[in-house]
């Protein structure tokens, strides 16, 4: 056994050298993916939360930079994917264990659409809904600030570690160390075929939502238990980002009576509400800010929040 | 628990270690402890489940054993068969038949409503409840003697590394094992180490690999046609293949380590030169279960050829029936007996042609023939397997062999390089572990090769084994992807 247990250490220990030495360095690298670093940062003071419309959408460093007087820091984008992070009780989780809990005058940006609201599970009366975030890394990542994050490198680094290595900068995906996620694309206006093409591909994904899928009650109760979980820590403001006109269309055929429903939720729960849906901005596939209308938007955001009353 | 998890990489290690170091008495029972919690790791009121199965198989076996004549154990072989299957179609089946009778009742203009059951499957529960139900026909057979201890039968049943994928064991087989205790022996446990390395390079390195080209494609495979659906079908044929071998070789690995036997699962499947060949070398666990307790009571080839060819047909449609409640596995499992009825049928006239052909006279490129029409028929049938509808299924049937004549040769490099993720290391990395896979498959195929080969020398071995270790760090994907035979 012990010869057997020496082998074993040395070659376990020449695998763990190799990666100490190379993965170690790797990992400081400031781009891994377009989650990562937002599992490493420390608690956030102020959260932009949401969707992939939101990661895409708001830069923190612009909110920070007009706002970094009245609400206090670090600020982080920590809004994810339609995916991962619609909202309901695992994104709340995460979002608690990504707050700092000191914090008592942050600012938190929370975006909503129909999407981030709904559920394609059967209706199953008399059962627990379910969530299928629960089963993926918002819902089953419990460290949420550690650096190196190995739970997420072990179980939610959706490339292998030699491309770490290799550092791939092919991609079109940085994420900024505030957590907004910049898609590295031309001005859309420039290969309006490309354009087109991707517009086309989302629609189709999105009418396929809209055959599938219903608004949740349940996650409309997980955006209440949000609010009422930030409100305590600072101001909280509900934003409907702007997007394509076809999305536009598509979302009002949808939930026709969304707009309205946001307006009673935030009265209700005494939190200010803006819409900007329909305001003109250039996306990259009818559905996501372009990196330089993200900049913009972000600008004209805060510039509403520095007017909201305090 | 998955094998490819950091919960394993602590659970594994423990146990081994509290194996070897407890006294032979204590083992057993650490070993079923360590059972029940990698099973409760996943969703603890399930385990119960288990118990109460096993409990009443394990009563049941006792009860027949008293017992003297078939009709007096005929009703305790009823009750388990009852609550074995009872179980298995409750958590599996239930709602597939219902909402296939409210279909059929719709056609028929009768008003049906039935109700759904909101129940998650438990994981491996078709894996343990044929391995029970062999074991109870066994007993009441005469085949085997019932186990009287209860903590052991609980392991046969529950044993770790086969628990939620297999291979289905029988109790001839396991249940002699369990009674021995097995010392350290180096030989055995590094042999054990090596398998379960070898798995799960098979797993991470191109089953989950080749997951992140297929899935894209067969979840939405409208959006293609032509060479990336052909791309999409060849991935999943390897995928699938190197994702439950590798699970297997992990399972048998592990209990070799422990000191335990488990049955092999997979020979080289897809070097099968006929349909029949293939289901001797896949999934043989299953296709022996199926063999022994349904198509031989069913009359097997005693009873005339069309009664023949009805029993392969419904054993291969209750196969398709058993991987998943879907009509998508029934098509997958009726194809399979489709195409093995066919070659029954059709023996004798492909003989004929082989010899007109010429072709008898040169065997070695008749069964090269053989293998490359199995491969294309039995990775045809899996798109049925992995399509997410019949829909589905048919839309790539049909669109396999479309816009062919219009693909430059600029584009067939793209279709091709966004199929390797886009990133061009992909295609080296691929190639490389895909041609790992070849020889050592062919190495096991053909034994005068091995001989050639020979056993390389000890400072090339320990060179091998580390490239195995960084080639699964560096190369593998991590995120989690559950073996694709855990969902059944």
């Amino acid at each position: 056994m012990r010869k057997l247990l020496l082998q074993l250490l040395l070659l376990l220990g020449a695998v763990a050298a190799v990666a100490a030495a190379t993965l170690v360095p790797a990992l400081q690298r400031p781009y891994l993916d377009a989650f990562y670093e937002r599992f490493t940062t420390p608690p956030a003071a102020s959260l932009v939360l949401g969707t992939s419309r939101a990661a895409q959408g708001i830069q923190p460093a612009v909110l920070r930079a007009r706002l970094g007087q009245r609400f206090e820091g670090p600020w982080l984008n920590y809004a994810f994917t339609l995916y991962e992070s619609p909202y309901g009780p695992a994104y709340v989780a995460s979002v608690r264990r990504k707050l700092r809990p000191e914090a008592r005058h942050g600012l938190f940006v929370v975006a909503v659409d129909p999407w981030a609201l709904s559920s394609n599970q059967p209706r199953q009366p008399g059962t627990a809904p379910t969530f299928p975030e629960d089963n993926l890394m918002i819902g089953q990542l419990q460290q949420v600030s550690q650096k190196p994050n190995l739970g997420y490198l072990a179980h939610f680094l959706h490339q292998p570690f030699y491309r770490v290595l290799l550092h791939d900068t092919t991609s079109v995906e940085r994420l900024h160390p505030d957590g907004w996620l910049e898609i590295v694309l031309p001005p859309p206006t420039t290969d309006t075929a490309l354009l087109r093409q991707r517009v086309a591909r989302k629609l189709v994904a999105y009418h396929t939502l809209v055959a599938t899928s219903h608004l949740s009650a349940e996650r409309l109760a997980s955006l209440r238990q949000l609010i009422a979980l930030l409100k305590p820590h600072g101001q909280v403001v509900v934003v409907r980002l702007p997007t394509g006109p076809a999305m536009v269309a598509l979302e009002n055929q949808y939930q026709p009576a969304f707009d309205q429903l946001m307006r009673q939720t935030t009265t209700a729960l005494g939190v200010p509400y803006l819409d900007y849906l329909t305001q003109p901005y250039t996306t990259t596939d009818g559905n996501h800010l372009w990196r330089g209308a993200a900049h913009r938007f972000s600008q004209r955001l805060a510039d509403d929040i520095a007017r909201l009353p305090h | 628990m998955l094998f490819n998890s950091l919960h394993f990489l602590v659970f594994f290690p423990l146990v081994v270690g509290l194996y070897f170091g407890l006294p032979a008495r204590w083992r057993a029972p650490l070993l079923l402890a360590a059972s029940y919690y990698f099973y409760l790791s996943w969703r603890p009121i399930y385990g119960l489940l288990l118990a109460a199965t096993t409990l009443l198989d394990y009563f049941s076996g006792v009860r027949m054993s008293r017992l003297a004549t078939p009709a007096q154990r005929r009703p305790w072989l009823y009750l388990s068969l009852a609550s074995n299957l009872g179980t298995l179609f409750v958590f599996k089946y239930f709602n597939f038949f219902t909402e296939a009778a409210v279909a059929l009742a719709g056609l028929l203009h009768l008003p049906l409503a039935a109700p759904t059951l909101a129940l998650a499957l438990p994981v491996g529960v078709s894996f343990y409840t044929f391995q029970s139900v062999a074991y109870i026909v066994d007993v009441y057979q005469g085949k085997l003697e019932a186990e009287q201890n209860l903590g052991r039968f609980a392991l046969f049943v529950a044993f770790w590394p086969q628990l939620v994928a297999g291979p289905i064991e029988r109790g001839a087989q396991m249940l002699p094992q369990l009674r021995r205790t097995y010392g350290f022996d180096y030989g055995r446990v590094a042999s054990g180490l090596r398998l379960m390395a070898w798995g799960m390079f098979k797993k991470v390195v191109l089953a989950d690999r080749l997951a992140q080209m297929v899935t894209p494609i067969f979840d939405h495979p409208r959006q293609y046609q032509g060479l990336a659906l052909l791309l999409a079908v060849a991935g999943f044929t390897i995928q699938i293949y190197t994702d439950f071998s590798g699970y297997t070789d992990l399972a048998r690995g592990a209990a070799r380590v422990l000191g335990y036997h488990l049955v092999l699962n997979f020979r080289q499947p897809y070097f099968a030169a006929s349909v029949g060949d293939f289901w001797r070398r896949w999934h043989m666990s299953l296709s022996g279960w199926f063999r022994d307790y349904v198509y031989i009571p069913l009359g097997g080839n005693r009873r005339g050829p069309v009664r023949r060819y009805a029993n392969l047909f419904t054993v291969f449609l209750l196969s398709g029936l058993w991987h998943g409640a879907s009509w998508t596995f029934v098509a997958w499992g009726a194809l399979h007996g489709l195409f093995l009825v066919t070659e029954s049928l059709t023996a004798p006239a492909r003989a004929a042609l082989a010899r007109g052909l010429g072709l008898a006279a040169r065997p070695r490129l008749l069964h090269a023939l053989g293998i490359a029409t199995t491969l294309a028929l039995v990775a045809y049938a899996w798109i049925f397997f992995r399509a997410n509808s019949l829909a589905d299924a048919w839309y790539i049937s049909t669109h396999l062999f479309r816009g062919w004549g219009a693909l430059t040769g600029h584009e067939a490099a793209l279709t091709v390089a966004r199929f390797l993720l886009a990133y061009p290391p992909e295609a080296a990395v691929t190639a490389a572990a895909g041609a790992l896979l070849l020889a050592v498959d062919l190495r096991q195929e053909l034994p005068a090769l091995a001989a050639r080969w020979g056993r390389p020398a000890a400072p090339v071995r320990w060179a091998g084994y580390l490239a195995l270790l960084l080639a699964i760090v560096f190369l593998g994907f991590f995120n989690s992807t559950q073996f694709i035979y855990f969902q059944f």
